[in-house]
This record gives structure tokens, C-alpha cells and sequence, in this order.
């Protein structure tokens, strides 16, 4: 059985008298532990179906399933606990909280669930120590390059174990030397962790670290293809 | 509230917002130093003129005159005085002032007969510091209240000159009538030759009453007494005498209470503007813990909190202050020989911080609504 699963996704919003369809009856099923990119021109509705299935938006029509629950149908303060048990959202902007250190930045998410303090400092540590951050833990975000920060923001959407991150373009801020150690890093999460992975893109180059990419446009799937292993990305690129 | 885990989230935002946080309490600390200031005349009118069930004193004052240095009356009045039924004890009092205008150094001496003054009406005092027998024994001691002693730092045996009169502290003595705090006792015949060298005259007379049911009818029976006589009288309860005397300046303490609402707005606009700009400069932050799986209703009670923290660091900075400086400088407002103290203590505090706390959340309550209401990714597309 898929982990997500859409079927007649579709979102609508109104802008003044016209009704802006990003989203258009989607079918999609994925994999628990798939690598997915999501890419397409702007516009296209990638983002959309990425906040859907990241629960920070709700679908007009059309069943969401994520591990035998439609979160579609969940209230607002479900929502937001469902989503702190099975997400981890990864910026573009990194959108780390800036007068927080590099520490209490990734133990944000940990807040929100009974865990005592020595856990969580040592869920913290474990998380930053995997992105390689252990030694910059007091730093501010302003004090880290783009690509460390965006490093924080990955040891912060894995803290609390969720199955499924999401990354909104997480390589488009960066030169690119750190957006390969940024991909190389969400890869090594999605094969040695067994994290499923969704990521939108318009690179091709980083949608080739997927295992698999979706080409949407106007709200429609377009074109569906598995990329030969996530691996030959990361040496093509090395 | 939050969760005690959550309170260090919210501390560091307070903290690490240095300027914002100093600007916004410094605001409310000024704030909330003038309101306190001015509580603390209101308590301390209320306290100098709100009668009690168990007030037993009666001040008896020259008809229609309202100042110290007009109401003259013959001492010799005492004695009919003693004779009407319900009249425990009577002291005939002078009053002096430094200055007859209202000011918040004013010395006012009250010269007593030392064998009328030790009985009833010296039972409502207690001694604080010095001797009351050494005060007996010599003609130029003064038996000092303690807020005068500590305004002027007087201790037991230092002379000190007021008003052209020049004692010696024999005792300091503290009473929970405010008027008995504000000035000096001293011997009435002394006052009477240092002053205007006219013995025989006094300024007013002290009533004790048997029981609080015969102030009315004493009063009465005083006025009647000395209706056609040639110094005709005019008695009233001792806080009601207060209220009269200083009537202008009470006047104008009333009118400082809108000054005291003042304040509180001013409270509740600074914290208030603080956290709508603190909400809208975090937008995004806000909307990225909502995605983190912070739902709304946790976003409001930490904006409120913030808000909350806010108002208790301003509160407890302007009240504290406050109180301290009342306390350290022991103000009374002084006129007519009357005294209204700044009645300011740890319940005053507690008042001021309270009220700051209350205001603080009520000014995030709104913006704690706005910002959690907001869909998680129009906050996304708007900055």
C-alpha cells in the first residue's frame, strides 16, 4: 500500500471574480522511502501538491491519503499535530528563526512533544552532529553561510523523526558546491534513514538525485519517469 | 498559558529582541511609575479622610476659618468642653506650619499640655525610638512622627528648626492616623511663647469621644455651646476635618486619577504596538512554527505571553521604582496644617504589576488572534 496517496486532487482559490486552479483532479501514489521530485514550470502546481502533502494547505476537492488517513478532511488543530508526527519541512530560504541559536532552532519541533530535556538535547546533538553542524550548535543564522543554514534547517525537519520531509527547492539559494552537499545529504536521509522524500525543483540536475521526477503543468501530472538510482546523481556529481 | 517547556522559546524572543523589549518596558515602566505615584496620593487622600466605624475623634476649629494661622480660640474653652456627656478626654492643640501653602515639605508642629496629651490621646501612638519622659521633662522636645524623622533624617537627639521654632527630638513615634506621622508634638505653652508669645490661645482642640455613636451629638453639643460666644466653633470628625481643610488640594488629587488612566492607555497602546509590529515583522516565523505543527491556538498563547512578559518587565521595573522612591522620600502633601501622605507599599506594587500583567495580555490578545488566524501559506507569499 502507498504512504500518499491523491486521488481528483484538486485545489481552487478565487482571485477577485476569476477561480485560479492550481491543482487540477491529480492522481499520484508514493511509495513509502521513495525519493520524488516535482518539477515543472511556475505555475505549474508543484508547490501546491507539495503544501497538500505537507498539510500547511487543504485540497478543495479530491481524497488525500497519507498512511490511511485523509488529512484533507482533518481540522485545523489535527492538522497541526499530524503534521509535527509525520513532517519535516525543509525552506528554500531556509526560513530558520533568526534569534534563535543553531541548537534551539532544530529543537523546536521537539517542543511540542513530552520529552524530557535530556532527550531532546540529545536528539538535537544526534541531528546536528548528521548534518555535520555539531560544532556550530551556538551559532546564530547570521553567524552561517547559506549552506549551513540550510543544514540547520534539515537537522531541524528530521529532529523529530517524521516519515515524510518535504523540500521546497531546497538547493535555490545556494552556489553549487553546497547545493550538492545539501542533495547528497537529503539522499544519504532518504537511503540510510528510510525517510520518504518530496522535493520540488526546477533544476534538472538536482531532480536527477530522485529516484523518481513528476513534470506537472497547469495542475496536471504531464509526464511520470524513474531516474536508474538516486546514487548516480551524487557520483556524476562527485 | 504555555507549557513550562515553551517558556524559554518565549523568554529568548523577549531577550533577544534587546531593543524592542528595552523601548517597550522602559515605556510601560515610566507608565506605570506615574500611575503608582498617583495611586498612591489617591490611597493616601482615602486614607486621611475616609471615616471609619471606629474613628472617636473630633477636631473642633474656629467657624469658618479653614488655615491654622486664623483659627484662634481661647484655651480656656476646655474645660466647658470636658463637661459634655460623652466626652472621654480633650486636648487644646497649636498648630504651626513652615509654610501655610500646599508643599511636600511642610513641618507642622502641634503643641500639646504634656499632662492632657500623655493620656487617651497619646494612646493611639507608639514609640518608636527616644523617651517619653525626657520629652515631659524638657520644654523644647518634640516627640516626632516617623515620616517627618525619616523625610529630614532626625534621630533622637538632633535639634532641628522649622517655622522660626528650634526643639530637640526626644522621641519618634509612629500612628496609623497619617497626621500623626507628619508632624511634631510639642509642649503647648512652648510653641505658644516661640510663636507669638500669646499664651492662652490655641488653634484647635482634640476631641476623644466615649464611643464612636457620640461623635455626632458631641459635635453638636460643642457648636451650641459656643454659638454666641465670642470664638463660635465649628467640630467635625477628625478625617472629616482633613477632607474640609485640604478640600482644594484633594480637589486636585482627584482630578491626577485621569492622569492614572492615562498611564494605563499609554500602557496598553506601547505593549500593544510592540507586539503588532513584533507579529508582522513575524510573519513568516510564525507561519514556519505553524509548519513545524504548532497550531493556532499555541501561536496566540505565545504572542500573549510575549505580550504578558512585556507588560510584568515594565510593571515591576515602574512600580518597584515607584514605590522605592515613595517610600525612600516619605512625601506627604502638606496645606493647612493637614497632611495627605503617599500611601505607597508591597500591595500598591502588586496592584501596579498586576495591572501591567492584565494589560500586557489584553494587548496581545488581538494581534495573538491575527497572526494565528492567518492561512500558513498567504503568510508564506506575503513577505
Amino acid at each position: 500500500m502507498a504512504l500518499i496517496e491523491c486521488r481528483e486532487l484538486t485545489k481552487e482559490y478565487r482571485r477577485g471574480e476569476n477561480v485560479i486552479r492550481p491543482l487540477q483532479e491529480l492522481d499520484l501514489e508514493v511509495e513509502a522511502g521513495a525519493f520524488l521530485a516535482l518539477m515543472g514550470p511556475s505555475g505549474s502546481g508543484k508547490t501546491t501538491l507539495l503544501n497538500l502533502i505537507a498539510g500547511i494547505d487543504q485540497p478543495t476537492r479530491g481524497e488525500l491519503i497519507i498512511d490511511g488517513e485523509d488529512v484533507g478532511k482533518l481540522s485545523r488543530s489535527r492538522l497541526a499535530a499530524w503534521r509535527a508526527d509525520y513532517i519535516g519541512y525543509v525552506f528554500q530560504l531556509y526560513n530558520l528563526v533568526p534569534v534563535l541559536t543553531a541548537y534551539e532552532n532544530v529543537e523546536l519541533p521537539l517542543l511540542l512533544h513530552p520529552i524530557k530535556r535530556r532527550e531532546r538535547h540529545e536528539r538535537v546533538a544526534t541531528a546536528l552532529e548528521l548534518v555535520g553542524l555539531a560544532d556550530r550548535h551556538d551559532h546564530y543564522p547570521r553567524q552561517l553561510s547559506g549552506g549551513q543554514e540550510q543544514r540547520v534547517a534539515i537537522a531541524r525537519a528530521i529532529v523529530a523523526d517524521p516519515r515524510i520531509i518535504v523540500a521546497d527547492e531546497p538547493t535555490g539559494d545556494l552556489d553549487k558546491p553546497a547545493a550538492h552537499a545539501i542533495m547528497n545529504l537529503l539522499t544519504r536521509l532518504n537511503q540510510e534513514l528510510g525517510k520518504t522524500m518530496i522535493m520540488v525543483t526546477h533544476d534538472a540536475h538536482t531532480a536527477e538525485y530522485a529516484a523518481r521526477t513528476l513534470h506537472l503543468d497547469k495542475g496536471r501530472l504531464v509526464e511520470s519517469g524513474a531516474h536508474i538510482a538516486a546514487g548516480a546523481a551524487m557520483e556524476a556529481a562527485s | 498559558m504555555i507549557r513550562f517547556r515553551m517558556m524559554p522559546l518565549v523568554i529568548r524572543q523577549v531577550t533577544r529582541h534587546r531593543t524592542r523589549t528595552l523601548l517597550t518596558a522602559g515605556g510601560v515602566a515610566t507608565s506605570m511609575f506615574l500611575f503608582v505615584a498617583v495611586q498612591a496620593m489617591q490611597n493616601g487622600v482615602a486614607m486621611a479622610t475616609e471615616t471609619s466605624a471606629a474613628d472617636t475623634t473630633l477636631v473642633v476649629y474656629r467657624e469658618d476659618r479653614y488655615c491654622p494661622f486664623t483659627s484662634r480660640l481661647p484655651q480656656y474653652y476646655l474645660r466647658d468642653i470636658l463637661t459634655i456627656q460623652g466626652v472621654e478626654s480633650a486636648v487644646p492643640m497649636k498648630v504651626v506650619v513652615s509654610n501655610c501653602r500646599a508643599s511636600l515639605d511642610v513641618v507642622t508642629f502641634r503643641g500639646v499640655p504634656s499632662e492632657e496629651f500623655s493620656g487617651d490621646y497619646a494612646a493611639r501612638m507608639t514609640l518608636i525610638d527616644g523617651d517619653l519622659q525626657q520629652w515631659r521633662r524638657r520644654s523644647d522636645a518634640a516627640l516626632v512622627g516617623e515620616t517627618l524623622a525619616a523625610r529630614r533624617g532626625l534621630k533622637i537627639g538632633d535639634r532641628f528648626d522649622a517655622a522660626g521654632v528650634i526643639t530637640y527630638v526626644a522621641a519618634i513615634i509612629s500612628s496609623h492616623e497619617p497626621q500623626d506621622q507628619n508632624v511634631a508634638y510639642v509642649h503647648l505653652d512652648f510653641l505658644q511663647q516661640t510663636t507669638d508669645r500669646k499664651l492662652g490661645t490655641v488653634t484647635q482642640f482634640n476631641i476623644k469621644v466615649q464611643s464612636p455613636k457620640y461623635l455626632d451629638s458631641v459635635a453638636r453639643a460643642v457648636d451650641e455651646r459656643f454659638a454666641s460666644a465670642e470664638y463660635p466653633t465649628s467640630t467635625r470628625p477628625e478625617k472629616a476635618f482633613v477632607a474640609q481643610a485640604a478640600a482644594d488640594m484633594i480637589e486636585l488629587i482627584g482630578f491626577t486619577r485621569w492622569l492614572g488612566w492615562g498611564c494605563l492607555a499609554a500602557v496598553l497602546a506601547l505593549v500593544g504596538n510592540a507586539i503588532v509590529l513584533g507579529v508582522q515583522d513575524r510573519i513568516r516565523e510564525h507561519a514556519v512554527l505553524q509548519t513545524l505543527g504548532y497550531n493556532s491556538f499555541l501561536i496566540q498563547r505565545l504572542i500573549v505571553t510575549e505580550s504578558l512578559l512585556l507588560g510584568l518587565l515594565g510593571g515591576v521595573l515602574g512600580a518597584g521604582l515607584a514605590v522605592g522612591v515613595l517610600q525612600w522620600g516619605q512625601f506627604a502633601l502638606t496645606a493647612d496644617g493637614v497632611s495627605i501622605p503617599f500611601a505607597a507599599g508591597w500591595t500598591l506594587i502588586l496592584f501596579g504589576v498586576g495591572l501591567s500583567v492584565l494589560l500586557g495580555v489584553v494587548a496581545g490578545l488581538v494581534p495573538a488572534w491575527q497572526a494565528a488566524r492567518r492561512p500558513i501559506t498567504t503568510c508564506f507569499r506575503a513577505v
